[in-house]
């Protein structure tokens, strides 16, 4: 289709290297020769060849920044709140913009489903998340700094709690579920959490009241008596 | 000239710009039950290496690990770091659920020393599961843990059976 070449109307002039001179009488062009369209291209060129640098020293910079061992690691220094902000920001965009969409199979306002989903929770994810009124101390050990869900309220929908729970989150503490919990278990569990900071005190009572089967945690639970 | 230098800024603040739109807009995947690119790993694992080393360059142990501090830390591990980096003596079993993955310890070994390996627990590492353990042990336990951990591949089978927990 194309074996005639490019059309000749956009047919470049030929490069040549830019002596100083030459570079010299394009950025001042003498009075008397119409060479605008010249000067703009080597503009430009300067400016590719500029950007060039600064990528690439960029990228340098940033690895040898990285590399030398001058970023803090330390997790128990908590993070800046512009970072918290950012982290926040992009974990919720990524979020919003990668969960799908799922109804749930189960009623979501309905007590039992609530209750059962804290018996869950009180078993398994108490541990980081913390429970009304007592924030998790060793959830504050993390950076970022596990969200303790009955102090400040879920942005996330159940749907989307789902999702959390089942893929974890990425460069953080909470590792992805899995299989560890069924379908209907993981929306009775973000059915509690979605709820978690307005419980009625009769579904928190009856989430905390026995059988509370143990199910062992993956979690590992240093010694705090020590 | 002055075209070229406008050029060399310019990445300078398109580049943050960019990334920071990509991350804010959502674009980035939160999975952790992914595996890690290899370029990612390519550069924080170093990245992390460089920083403990950097940190934990001016700390010696207080002594040098005995056979007994080495139990008490195996002891120590079984009961709290066993459930993430895996148990002494069995087959290997990740559960790819965290992202960057957490080492099996019993069967990759540590490139680090004892005080870097002290440092880390006591610190945590940032962006990863590994929490700040600094609340939760004595100085001598953190050292003990680091004198174990330094020998986690290379346990003895009778060790192996001492730390066990004891079962009545």
């Amino acid at each position: 289709m194309e074996c005639g070449g490019s059309p000749p109307l956009l047919r470049l002039p030929p490069k040549q290297p830019l002596t100083r001179a030459a570079s010299r009488r394009l950025t001042n062009p003498p009075a008397n020769r119409p060479t605008g369209k010249r000067v703009g291209e080597a503009n430009v060129k300067a400016f590719l060849q500029g950007f060039a640098v600064g990528t690439l020293a960029l990228i340098l910079l940033s690895l040898l920044f990285l590399e030398t061992g001058l970023v803090d690691i330390r997790a128990d220094v908590a993070p800046s709140p512009l970072i918290s902000r950012f982290l926040d920001i992009a974990t919720h965009a990524s979020v919003r913009r990668h969960a799908p969409a799922l109804q749930s199979p189960l009623p979501l306002n309905d007590e039992q489903t609530v209750i059962a989903g804290g018996k869950l929770y009180l078993n398994d994810c108490v541990g980081c998340h913390g429970e009304p009124g007592k924030p998790s101390k060793f959830g504050a050990t993390f950076y970022p700094p596990v969200s303790q869900l009955a102090q400040t309220p879920t942005r996330y929908s159940e749907a989307q709690i789902v999702w959390i729970a089942t893929h974890g989150v990425r460069r953080s503490g909470m590792g992805a579920e899995g299989t560890s919990y069924s379908d209907p278990e993981y929306w009775r569990l973000a059915a509690f959490i979605r709820r978690l900071t307005q419980l009625p005190p009769n579904v928190l009572e009856a989430a905390k009241a026995p059988p509370a089967t143990s199910t062992n945690s993956a979690q590992p639970q240093p010694d705090e008596k020590k | 000239m002055k075209n070229f230098l406008i050029g060399v800024v310019s990445p300078f603040i398109l580049i943050p710009f960019v990334t920071i739109a990509y991350f804010a807009l959502g674009f980035a995947d939160t999975r952790s039950d992914v595996p890690p690119p290899a370029w990612e790993t390519a550069i924080m694992k170093p990245a992390v290496r460089a920083a403990v080393k950097r940190s934990a360059a001016n700390m010696s142990a207080p002594g040098a690990a005995t056979e007994d501090s080495i139990i008490a830390g195996g002891k120590l591990y079984v009961r709290g770091c066993m459930g993430c980096h895996g148990e002494p003596g069995k087959p290997y079993a990740e559960d790819h659920a965290n992202f960057p993955p957490i080492p099996q310890l019993p069967h990759v070994g540590t490139q680090y020393s004892e005080p870097e390996i002290y440092w880390i627990i006591k610190h945590g590492v940032r962006m990863t599961a590994m929490s700040a353990y600094g609340y939760a042990y004595k100085e001598d336990q953190l050292w003990s843990l680091a004198a174990f951990i330094r020998r986690i591949d290379k346990l003895t089978p009778e060790e192996i059976q001492t730390i066990q927990p004891q079962k009545h």
